[in-house]
């Protein structure tokens, strides 16, 4: 479903200086499946996910999601995939701390201008599923760490995606929310959803819920 | 599906708008003030017109001065006969009026003398004087701004005159014009003819100029130039040319303002733009996470049209409000100052209410949109990069 044929990934740093993010990377990911990217601090974890949710283009290469070529979209259909078919937890949640938990979760609905009835029920459903419906109107910087990774996840599922990212979910957790956390992961896995996480926690590397490690060393696959 | 305007987007960007409250009631505050400043300037601008306008159409169609090397002379009253005869000319008149300075106050005043059967004040006296006694030839009837002028320095029943030659004459005060009247009659002071002729020492054979009626508007250039041949040593001025310099005059000051004006707007908008192109790092951020969540760039654009739309709409609509009540309630203090000419006198005029539709619509054009431009390209910029900082 996910596959990445011959890819490279370089970063420019200033006018003659150009990193080799991934080099010559082929992946392939089955729907339904989950899969834990590991390896040290710049190996090139982050960057493979922002080529699955078509956040920046690979500099060669190809990939493919449900058929499609992704990787040469436009911007506009770029954001139309990601709207659709990603959904994103990122290390830093990237909430917006000001607004309430359902105002954050809202935000992939609103480019779909729903009626307020079913942003409503789909809200609901969300926070429901998370454990944090009684958090519904509280603003998110008065939650804490855990809660507000829960926030970032309902965030990242509301639209239904199929394929959900999650970039060093438990770096900021203490080890029992971890462990929550893989609790919902596995929720995700009955799902049917694709899960992709970039962790270099050692509490990923032996679940019998993960159905593929990828190993990642200086941008290349061990 | 679909709904025109949409009410989540829109909760977001007042909510973004509520996190910066004081960068942007600062914003907002600025914009307001200009706004109100450029449509002020405009409100008084098109009631001065107007009212000069009015004014305008009341001159008399010719006026006759005596010129000699450059320098005005009272003309010969007998001369009003032989402009009668000739043909186009409906009615001729010779009219005395001149400035008196007022040392105490430091203004001019303009007398202007009438005769008590002269039908073409009569009427225009009658209505304007608030008075039920009718025109006393004894008495002065004097304008809002002279009265208050006069009523400063003490002057409430009476007026003292300096003559030419030094002694005062005295002459009552009968009356005062209503205060709706034009801007021309506020430093106005009317008296009879022969009270002006002792004020200026000016003998019974003179007068200042000859107003002249004619009966065709077309033939009025005509009879200017025949009168012109009759008596080479006078200048010969026609209501066309007085609306000319009129409107030039007042043209020249408007013009003035408006090009420092518009110099302050762009300072604002420069500044604006400069802060906001160098948008702050949790900006481009939370554009990065936007964009990463699947908002596609027109979606960030439409709220940053919503946000940049509700602070100018407001700013807007607040400082037309404010002028309109700043312009026609409180009669613009300070402002049209600028426009009225320096003399404390011609600032005491009422500005008569024009609903300046086009002016709203060009005041608008001026703001809304510009400030709109100038957060919404900044963030065009950062939002049309990739997002992928946000993974970092
Ligand atoms: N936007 C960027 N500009 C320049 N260099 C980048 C950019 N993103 C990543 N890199 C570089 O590419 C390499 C791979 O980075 P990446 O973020 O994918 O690693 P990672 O495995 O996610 O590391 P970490 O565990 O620290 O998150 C690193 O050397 C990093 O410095
Ligand atoms: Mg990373």
């Amino acid at each position: 479903m996910i596959e990445f044929k011959n890819i490279n990934k370089s970063y420019k740093l200033g006018k003659n200086n150009t990193v080799a993010a991934l080099k010559d990377i082929n992946i392939n990911i089955k729907e339904g499946s989950v899969v834990v990217l590991k390896g040290s601090s710049g190996s090139g974890k982050s960057s493979i996910l922002s080529l699955v949710s078509a956040i920046s283009k690979p500099t060669s290469g190809e990939v493919i999601v449900d058929n499609k070529q992704i990787s040469k979209l436009s911007d506009r259909f770029a954001s139309e995939y990601r709207l659709n078919n990603i959904g994103i937890v990122f290390q830093k949640y990237n909430l917006v701390e000001d607004i309430s938990v359902e105002q954050n979760v809202i935000l992939p609905l609103i480019p779909k201008n729903l009626d307020s009835d079913l942003v409503e029920s789909k809200v609901d459903t969300a926070l429901d599923m998370f454990g944090i419906k009684h958090y519904k109107n509280s603003t998110v910087k008065n939650l804490s760490g855990g809660e507000q990774q829960r926030v970032a996840i309902a965030r990242a599922y509301i639209n239904e995606p199929k394929i959900i990212i999650a970039d060093e979910p438990t770096a900021n957790l203490d080890e029992k929310l971890s462990l929550d956390f893989i609790e919902i992961i596995k929720d995700l896995k009955k799902q049917n959803k694709t899960v992709i996480i970039a962790t270099h926690d050692p509490l990923f590397f032996n679940l019998d819920i993960v159905d593929k490690y990828i190993e990642m060393k200086n941008g290349s696959i061990i | 599906m679909n709904k025109y305007i949409n009410l989540y987007l829109l909760e977001y960007s007042i909510n973004s708008l509520l996190r910066q409250k004081y960068k942007n009631i600062f914003i907002t505050t600025i914009l307001t003030f200009l706004i109100f400043i450029l449509s002020s300037m405009f409100f008084i601008t098109s009631s001065i017109k107007n009212e000069l306008q009015f004014s305008v159409e009341s001159l008399p169609e010719i006026t006759v001065q005596k010129l000699i090397s450059g320098k005005h002379y009272d003309i010969e009253v007998d001369r009003v006969n032989e402009i009668l005869s000739i043909t186009g000319v409906n009615d001729a008149t010779a009219r005395v009026w001149g400035y008196y300075y007022f040392v105490n106050a430091g203004v001019n005043f303009t007398l202007v003398g009438i005769e008590q059967f002269e039908k073409q004040y009569k009427d225009s006296l009658q209505n304007l004087v608030d008075s039920s006694k009718g025109f006393d030839e004894s008495n002065a009837y004097i304008g809002q701004g002279v009265k208050e002028i006069m009523r400063k320095n003490y002057f409430k029943e009476y007026f003292n005159f300096i003559l030419p030659d030094g002694s005062l004459k005295k002459i009552n005060i009968g009356g005062t014009f209503k205060s709706d009247t034009n801007l021309e009659s506020n430093d106005v002071i009317v008296l009879s003819k022969e009270n002006m002729r002792s004020i200026y020492g000016m003998s019974e054979e003179y007068a200042t100029d000859i107003v002249v009626k004619v009966a065709n508007p077309d033939e009025v250039a005509t009879v200017a130039a025949k009168i012109k041949l009759l008596y080479p040593d006078t200048r010969v001025i026609t209501k066309n040319d007085l609306k000319v310099s009129y409107q030039n005059i007042f043209d020249y000051k408007s013009g003035v303002f408006l090009a420092l004006f518009i110099v302050s707007l762009f300072t604002f908008f420069i500044i604006v733009f400069d802060k906001a192109s160098g948008l702050s790092s949790s900006e481009r951020k939370e554009i990065g996470v936007l964009k990463a969540i699947g908002w596609s760039l027109d979606d960030v654009l439409k709220e940053k049209f919503y946000e940049g739309a509700l602070i100018s709409v407001f700013a807007y609509l607040l400082g037309v409000f404010l002028a309109l009540g700043f312009v026609y309630g409180f009669g613009a203090p300070l402002l049209r100052d600028i426009f009225s000419g320096y003399s404390e006198l011609k600032t005491a005029f009422e500005l008569p209410f024009v609903l300046d539709v086009q002016t709203m619509v060009l005041v608008f054009f001026l703001s809304v949109p510009i400030y709109i431009a100038s957060i919404i390209i900044p963030s065009w910029r950062v939002a049309s990069m990739d997002a992928d900082e946000v993974m970092r």
